[in-house]
Parts: structure tokens; sequence; C-alpha cells
């Protein structure tokens, strides 16, 4: 058995996170709160390969794993980048034998979106390629997309009207199936790196600030706090991980694994950045700090693509099913 | 569907399954388990037999027979009794114990904590006397360490060694201590030297648990049953060649039990006695005769606990995988035994839901489901507390792994005999 990343992997890591660190960060993400652009924005993105990931090399991708794109998924999360690499690893699949537009999708010449009927779509601003399942059939087209105010605003949420589509991949409910549970792996990937990097502010916090003469992360109150948000962290680190290993190398795991995946994401990283204010105190809600970024991630991605509750009702009835006999 | 050049041509990438050196191993292991089977207990988790004397004789035989087929100390090196094998191929066996429903070996405290101590701090002499005798349950092992006064500050124990010629003369109380009704020996911390600070003033050794002056009382747990025991010492002499590492150096001793017990309780992604398997058969027995509003609850406490055991599990991997790449197991074992803890209260919280009215009414100790999930639930309270309390655990973690800053210890660089503490 060996459950850990390879060298390449771990080289990936790092290359990722230099270049988020560079072309991202939380105050890119509150400049978009007030109208700024997305940062790095698909061209940058594109340009170092990362929507490409899991395009085949024939079509111009890197030809690489879920699990080579989750691990670069999570820097990108870490400094709330967008748009974001689970509508790339959700088009990636469903253009499977479509080498033309996943060419477009690695080389950043389209900008697509995936659509789940009326709920709000993620990356859906500035997308000009949608994908959806209408009638069982995988269908392209083009949208009308309608804004609201949004909570964090990195994550490009619309209401997508289609207009113009043609069916792409007739019967294609399975496909749509898997590239749903790849999208809920990319999506706790980067929420795995959103909440590591709360939990990570808020200790580097806890160790200098002092009150009633000493460091507050002395305090079990809060020490523990931490440890917990920290703890949860390092459990979705390894669910992820499985759930992205198990897309590639065991499908028929996958679906255990990515409801597993989603309902863990979202519980932990709304515990690590609400974790991350309460030890601000009263520097933690301003605006002028970094801890509501975090929290309006928590507070959107708990929503996309199922809930907790929607993902632990698709474990417990994969498990009533024999999922772990 | 798509190339896989890439992650073929990599080093070491992610793989759940054995290696054909350890299929093969497991292969060898199944087939021990198959012609000793009538030689090795049988039980369910949960199950228990009803004569304690005649199930500790039946697990002290139990674990012979598989130290005879070399299934016992599978990790430890050949030189102390062991089989030199990989912790790979120990992971195999507990997996293919468990798969046999023989339960947990009988010296399981003197494989997972005392013998590694032993190992790390026994002289030569020490290691012959007792490490082989160990793994065959010639002798069976507890650890005589928390005190009515000291659980969690464990460095401020009061039972005193007392240097009399060739031998120290103790005296004071053990508490909570697993296994000492039916062990041989123990590992004993005490303390030789009030005047120093209380870490360094604390010398391990090893007791022999039928000399006189030792008495054993056994305490009954909230769930009925006697698995701790209260220790008295009362002179008891032991010989200075008992000691375990040099006089003053029992924290430094202590710290590789305490380790390897965190290690051997959470370190693995042990799910503690509560089987997320188990609450899968229990589920699917149950949950279509709930009223539909029921099974809504039942269905959502289920992928709760479902989810939870997972990450445990999962994690438990990456440790494992660490620690077989020669990584040291260390406080990362911590944050395992709380998420398992974790982990296993909403196992038992589902499997509750499942049954209802039952998990109330059980007139158990039957082998029957609604017993045994009783039983799981009177465990739990102790499950946080045993082995390092959950708040223990997260200072250990906040400090040792996020470097958080310790709380003021205002006794830890006096002499123990000035804090108030009385030795």
């Amino acid at each position: 058995m060996n459950f850990d990343l390879d060298t390449d992997q771990l080289d990936a890591a790092a290359g990722a996170r230099q270049f988020f660190d560079g072309e991202a960060g939380p105050a890119r993400a509150r400049a978009a709160l007030e109208g700024g652009p997305l940062a790095p924005g698909r061209p940058a993105l594109a340009g170092i390969g990362f929507l490409g990931i899991t395009v085949p090399e024939a079509a111009g991708g890197a030809g690489g794993s879920v699990l080579d794109l989750a691990v670069v998924a999570e820097q990108a999360g870490a400094v709330l980048a967008g748009p974001s690499l689970v509508t790339a690893a959700r088009a990636a699949v469903l253009l499977a034998d479509q080498p033309d537009l996943a060419a477009a999708l690695a080389d950043g010449s389209r900008a697509f979106c995936v659509v789940d009927g009326d709920h709000p779509a993620l990356d859906a601003v500035g997308a000009d390629t949608f994908l959806a399942l209408v009638d069982g059939d995988l269908v392209v087209g083009g949208g009308d997309v309608v804004t609201g105010q949004p909570m964090d605003a990195t994550r490009g949420l619309g209401v997508v009207t289609l207009t113009g589509t043609r069916v792409l991949v007739p019967d294609a409910a399975e496909r749509w199936a898997r590239a749903r549970d790849v999208a809920v792996v990319a999506l706790a990937a980067e929420d795995l790196g959103t909440a590591a990097r709360a939990v990570e502010v808020g200790v580097g916090y806890a160790r200098e600030r002092e009150a009633f003469g000493r460091a507050i992360g002395s305090y079990q109150a809060v020490k523990h706090a931490l440890v917990d948000a920290w703890v949860g962290v390092e459990q979705l680190r390894s669910l992820v991980w499985w759930a992205a290993w198990a897309a590639d190398a065991a499908p028929g795991e996958l679906p255990l694994a990515a409801a597993s995946a989603g309902a863990f994401a979202a519980e932990t990283l709304e515990r690590a950045a609400e974790t991350c204010i309460q030890v601000h105190g009263g520097t933690g809600f301003t605006w002028e700090h970094d801890a509501h970024l975090y929290w309006r991630r928590a507070k959107v991605d708990r929503l996309l693509l199922g809930d907790t509750a929607e993902h632990q009702d698709v474990v417990a009835g994969l498990v009533l099913a024999g999922a772990l006999s | 569907m798509r190339t896989t050049t890439l992650t073929d041509e990599r080093c070491h990438p992610v793989d759940f399954d054995d290696t054909p050196d350890e299929a093969a191993y497991r292969a060898r292991v199944r087939a021990a388990l198959a012609e000793h089977a009538d030689e090795l207990v049988h039980l369910d988790a949960g199950e228990e037999a009803a004569d304690p004397r005649e199930q500790e004789q039946a697990l002290r035989r139990t674990q012979r027979v598989l130290a005879e087929a070399g299934l016992v100390g599978v990790a430890w090196a050949a030189e102390h009794g062991g089989q030199g094998g990989s912790l790979a191929q120990q992971a195999i066996v507990g997996q293919e114990l468990a798969r046999a429903r023989v339960p947990s070996l009988i010296n399981h405290i003197g494989i997972g904590m005392c013998g590694p101590t032993v190992i790390a701090h026994g002289t030569p002499e020490q290691h012959e006397r007792y490490l082989a005798r160990l793994l065959r349950a010639d002798d069976v092992w507890c650890q005589l360490f928390s005190e009515p006064a000291s659980g969690s500050d464990l460095a401020a124990l009061r039972t005193t060694a007392v240097r009399d010629g060739e031998d120290w003369v103790v005296n004071g109380q053990k508490v909570w201590t697993t296994l000492a009704h039916v062990a041989d020996f123990g590992i004993l911390l005490a303390r030789t030297d009030p005047g120093r600070p209380k870490h360094a003033g604390l010398t391990m050794f090893v007791l022999d648990m039928h000399a006189p002056g030792v008495t054993v009382r056994p305490l009954r747990q909230m769930g009925g049953q006697s698995d701790f025991n209260e220790v008295f010492l009362d002179d008891v002499r032991i010989p200075d060649g008992e000691r375990l590492g040099e006089p003053g150096e029992g924290w430094r001793v202590a710290l590789t039990t305490l380790l390897n017990e965190r290690v051997a309780v959470g370190g693995g992604g042990n799910d503690l006695g509560l089987s997320v398997e188990a609450l899968a058969r229990l589920a699917a027995d149950r949950l279509p005769g709930l009223p539909a509003d029921r099974q809504v609850l039942a269905r959502q406490a289920l992928g709760r606990a479902a989810v939870a055991a997972l990450a445990n599990r999962y994690t438990g991997y990456r440790r494992l995988t660490a620690i077989s790449q020669g990584g040291l197991p260390g406080p990362e074992a911590s944050a395992g035994k709380l998420a398992g803890t974790a982990a296993a209260k909403l196992v038992a919280d589902a499997g509750v839901r499942l049954l209802g009215d039952d998990a109330v009414f059980a007139v158990g100790p039957g082998d029957d489901d609604a017993g045994r999930w009783q039983r799981n639930q009177a465990w739990l309270p102790g499950i946080a507390i045993a082995g390092g309390t959950d708040e223990v655990l997260r200072n250990i973690v906040g400090e040792r792994v996020l470097g958080l800053p310790p709380e003021p210890r205002e006794d830890k660089h006096r002499p123990f005999h000035a804090t108030g503490s009385r030795a």
C-alpha cells in the first residue's frame, strides 16, 4: 500500500503555489467583490496549463490524472483563485471524445460553464460556451447569464438560460454523473486549500496576539478550536486524495469517495473559516481583514454541487447498497 | 479512458492494493489462520465469553498459537523474538485476524506499549528475559502509570521508589490499569527523587505483578465490565536489575510508551471497536423497517458516520505510509485518536437511531444487536479519556504540530516536594 503524493505531484504543488501566490490572493478576491476582475483569470490559468491538466495530450492538455488536478486545485483554493478548476475538471470529462472543444478548454479560447438546471452555475460570469444535460443528452450552446449580488465574487455565479443548444452526446447520463463526481472532488480540493490557509492564518495570529499577559494561542479555549479545525483539514485531505485517486484508478469507488469528500469539505471549510474569524476577535469581522473572504468562499461552496445533507444521503444510499461490504 | 503512461512511469503512485510480495504474505497468513482455526478463539466484536477466567486462558492459548505460527511481533526485530517483517506485513496480519474474527491479542498492551519500551530502554538481559515470553503470552503485561491524583498530569505522580541496598522499595497506588488483574508483569513509573522538578525525579521499573505487597482490585466500568483495576503497592521490593533506563530518566522512557500507545490506539485509523461495517449491516437490517420520517433521520446519521469513519480510515493509511517509509510516529498520532473518537461517537449515534427503542430496552449482555450497541454507547465516554483525554491530545497537537505556545506550567521547574503535591 502507498497513500501519499508522488514526487511529480509534490513538484506540481510547489509550482502551483508559486504561480498562485503571484497571480491571486485575498486582496484580489476583495477587489472582485467591488467589481474588480477575477484573478488569475482564464487566460493566465490557460497559459500555465491548469485548465487542461486532465485534457488528453492529443487535445493539447497534460493528460494528467484527477489527483494531479486536485493537487493544483488545493493551491488555487488557498488564494481564492478564479475561475475555478472545478469547471475545468468537469468539462474535461464531458468533452472526453470532443477533441476540438477539449482543446478550446485547455487553451482558453472558449470559456466554459457547466449548468445544473436553474441552480446558480459556477464560473458563469464571462463564459461563452455552456454545457448541460437536457433530456438525458449532453448539449452545448450559448447562454444568457443573470448575476446577483455575489456573496463570493470569485465563484462567478450566475443563473443561466441556455440559447441555441445542440446535442453533443446523446444518452450521456452516465458521463454526466461521472463528471459531476469529478467536479465534487475538485471543489473539495479547492476547499481543502482554503480551509488549510484559514487555519494557518488563525494559528499565526494566535501565536502573536497577546491578551491577559500572554499569547492567546496558549489558552486552551483558543488552542483547541484551532486544533479541531486543523484535524478536520487533515482528515479532509485524506478523503480528497482518495476520491481523486478513485476517479482514475477505481471508478467504482468514485461515487462513495466523491460524496464523502463533498460532505466533509463543506463542513470542514465552514469550521475553519469561522474559527479564523473568531480567533481574530474584532479584527476578524472587518472588511479589511482577509478572514471574511475565506468565510464567503465557505458559505457559497457549501451549497454548490449538492450540500452536506445531500452528499450524506448519497453515502447512506451507497452504504445500504453494500458499498462497504 | 485516457492514457495513464505518465502515472505508470512515476515512482510510488498511490496504490491501495497489495504488492505481489504483500499478496503472497497475505495468502500465507490466511493459510496459517485456516490451519490453526480450531486452536483459536473466535468472537464477534462486542461479544464476550461467559466465564472470564476461561476466556483469559483461551486468549493466552490463542496468542501462543499465533506466535508459534509467526504472526505475533511481525515487525519486531528477530533478535527480540519478532519476525523482522515490515509494518505493512503487521497491518496485513491485523486485517486477517479481524477477518477471521480472532479478537484482540490478550497481550496487546505488552505488544503495543510495554514491549517497545523494554526494547528501547532495556538491557540485553532484560530483552532476553522478557520479550519472547511476552510475544507468546507466557507473561501478560500491563502499564502502571496513572494514579488517583495524576491522570492527564502524569508527571505529578506520587508513588515512590526508595533505594534500599540492591532493591528499590515501592509504595503508592495506581489506577485505571488495564489487564492488571491478569498481568504477570507491568512497567511502573515511580518517583525516586522528590527534590527534583517533577519530570526529572522519575524512574521506570519492570514490576513483577505476583510480588509480595502488590494488591489488584478490579474496577467496574460504567458499562458493567471490569477491564480496569486499582493496584496498591505496599513495600514492594524491586531489584535494581529491573530498572528500565537510568534513575531520573523515567519521563523520557515513559514518552516512548505514550507515543506507542497513541499509535496503537489511534495511529492507524483504528475504529476503536465501533466498526462502520457493523453499522452498515445493522442499517441494512433495520432501516427498511423504520417509519418513513425516521428513515430520513437514520439515513443522515448513517451518512455522517460513514463519512467520518472513512476520513479516519484513509488518514490512517496516510500515517501508515509515512511510518512504513521510515517516518517516526509523531504527534500526528494524537490527531488520529481525536478523529477516531469523534468518528466512533457518530457511528454509535447512528446505531442508536437505527435501533430506536431497542437501544434502550436491550436486556443484554447477549450477543444480539441491541445489547451490543447498548454496550457500545456505554463504552464511548471512556474512549475520549483512556489513552490520553481529548483535551490533552488537543494540547499536544496544538503545541507540537501547530506551534502554539504552551499554557504556563508553574510547577514545571520547581522541586516536586515544593509544589504542594505530597509524594
